[in-house]
């Protein structure tokens, strides 16, 4: 991923009012996920991934649900270093994401 | 775009009555799933947890919810048997929300009792289209359960109407409300109580009505019924026949009364005192020597519907019974025969003077002597 690319979402303009708290609850999953990877604590990475999954595509964000299929599929199988990776990902994809409503 | 929030434009259809429940612990889902079902026209609440979600759905039952499987404490999956295990919240439809892959789910769902399922993440036509069918499947249920009872209370006033005639509005009530599902209306098994029974019969008339003519005969028994079965009633008194010109009353029966025995002894000074202007009416009108007798005897009887299928009555049987038969039977018009319990009971209530006792009488079918107490009421009207 291009350190200088913009991430273009396209949002339906009757959820803007919904979209800053969406956007701010990802980034407190964000922390939450690094603070589950540090702690070892798989159930907890399960239920994350799990929950980024089915709340991503459903408000337009298909990579989301991406990265939570990743932590959740990583979390069962106990891949501590696959999802460091799709963290870092998911830190960069927000970082960069950029909302547009239509 | 998603989908789902594609239908977030839409515009509302007339469907504001109906009620979701949205549960999910992620708010993000439960405001979008809340707002998609608002945009479709249908009121949306939202809960977080599995106990909210039975205090909400229990304590004001929503028309449809929708329910993640995924939630911290109980499961979607004992959400929806609890709910569907109690009578309150059991007939509420429950779309289940489990991931797409996960064919466990839905095999616990199904055994759980869920009305459908959806699959994260949500497609909104999916949603809607499960959540409309079941609103149509919702409503069409509460329109034929809505008819039913309709029909219910129609077929209950038709018997209640049918019985009032007959018999008491308080055991006509009773009657319907024990109204059995297969529509038989009488479900009680025979039971022993205590009662006071009275009879009451228009002295003399059977032997008048053979030179009265039959349309007159009728309409002097409808006054005289008129007369006495609201004496009955105003006194919670419970008609258990009415045969010729013979009235029997109950008290005591269905319902407990303290007071039975004075019930009992106002009903007979209402009914003499009811009929004397009717008297006076046949009098002026050419009279006949007639007046009612009555009878009145406690002790315990056996109350029990008695008949067949086609024809059945609430029926009274027992020494009582038998016992103010055979006083009215004796009484002459305008008096009143009470046994010596009756008498007992009703002692402060007589008029000084009015009851004169006529020793123990030995009654057709007793054993025993009977003590008995004349108390006069009216005299009887001759021409």
């Amino acid at each position: 991923m291009d350190a200088d690319t913009v991430i273009k979402v396209v949002v339906d303009k009757d959820l803007e009012d919904l979209i800053p708290v969406f956007m701010g609850n990802r980034h407190k999953e964000l922390e939450t996920l690094r603070a589950a990877l540090a702690a070892a604590d798989f159930e907890q990475l399960r239920q994350l991934g799990h929950r980024m999954r089915g709340v991503g595509n459903s408000y337009g964000f298909e990579r989301i649900s991406v990265f939570g299929k990743q932590v959740e599929d990583g979390a069962r199988s106990g891949d501590r270093a696959g999802i460091e990776a799709t963290i870092a990902e998911y830190r960069e994809y927000l970082a960069r994401v950029q909302v547009c409503y239509e | 775009m998603s989908e789902l929030a594609a239908a977030v434009r839409r515009s509302p259809a007339a469907q504001s009555a109906f009620r979701v429940l949205v549960v999910d612990d992620d708010p993000d889902m439960a405001t979008l799933l809340k707002r998609t079902i608002e945009k479709e026209g249908m009121a949306a609440d939202t809960v977080y947890d599995g106990d909210a979600a039975l205090v909400r759905a229990m304590s004001s039952p929503p028309d449809l919810i929708v329910l993640d499987v995924m939630l911290p404490g109980m499961s979607g999956f004992d959400i929806c048997e609890r709910l569907k295990g109690d009578e309150v919240t059991a007939l509420i439809p429950i779309i289940l929300v489990t991931s797409l892959e996960d064919s466990q789910s839905r095999v616990r769902g199904i055994e759980a009792g869920a009305d459908d399922f959806l699959s994260k993440p949500v497609k909104v036509e999916e949603l809607m289209a499960r959540v409309k069918t079941l609103r149509r499947l919702h409503e069409t249920r509460r329109e034929l359960e809505a008819r039913r009872l309709s029909a219910e209370v129609q077929r209950k006033e038709a018997i209640r109407r049918a019985f009032s005639r007959y018999i008491s509005p308080r055991l006509a009530e009773r009657i319907i409300s024990d109204l059995r599902e297969d529509g038989l209306p009488f479900d009680h098994h025979a039971q022993r109580i205590s009662v006071v029974a009275l009879f009451a019969d228009l002295r003399g008339f059977t032997r008048l009505t053979e030179t009265i003519e039959v349309d007159k005969v009728v309409a002097m028994l409808n006054e005289y019924f008129a007369v006495i079965t609201e004496a009955a009633y105003r006194n919670d008194g419970t008609i258990f026949s009415m045969a010729g010109d013979c009235l029997l009353v109950g008290f005591n029966v269905p319902f407990p009364q303290a007071d039975a025995a004075q019930r009992a002894w106002r009903t007979a000074e209402d009914m003499i005192a009811g009929f004397a202007p009717v008297l006076a009416g046949w009098t002026q009108g050419g009279g006949m020597p007639t007046g009612v007798g009555i009878g009145i005897a406690a002790g315990e009887a056996i109350i029990g519907n008695v008949g067949s299928p086609h024809h059945m009555s609430y029926t009274i049987i027992g020494d009582a019974v038998n016992t103010a038969a055979r006083l009215m039977q004796m009484a002459r018009a305008g008096e009143l025969l009470v046994s010596g319990s009756v008498y007992d009971s009703i002692r402060a209530l007589v008029p000084a003077g009015a009851a004169v006792s006529r020793g123990n009488v030995a009654l057709r079918g007793k054993t025993e002597p009977t003590p008995v107490y004349s108390i006069e009421l009216a005299r009887p009207r001759t021409r």
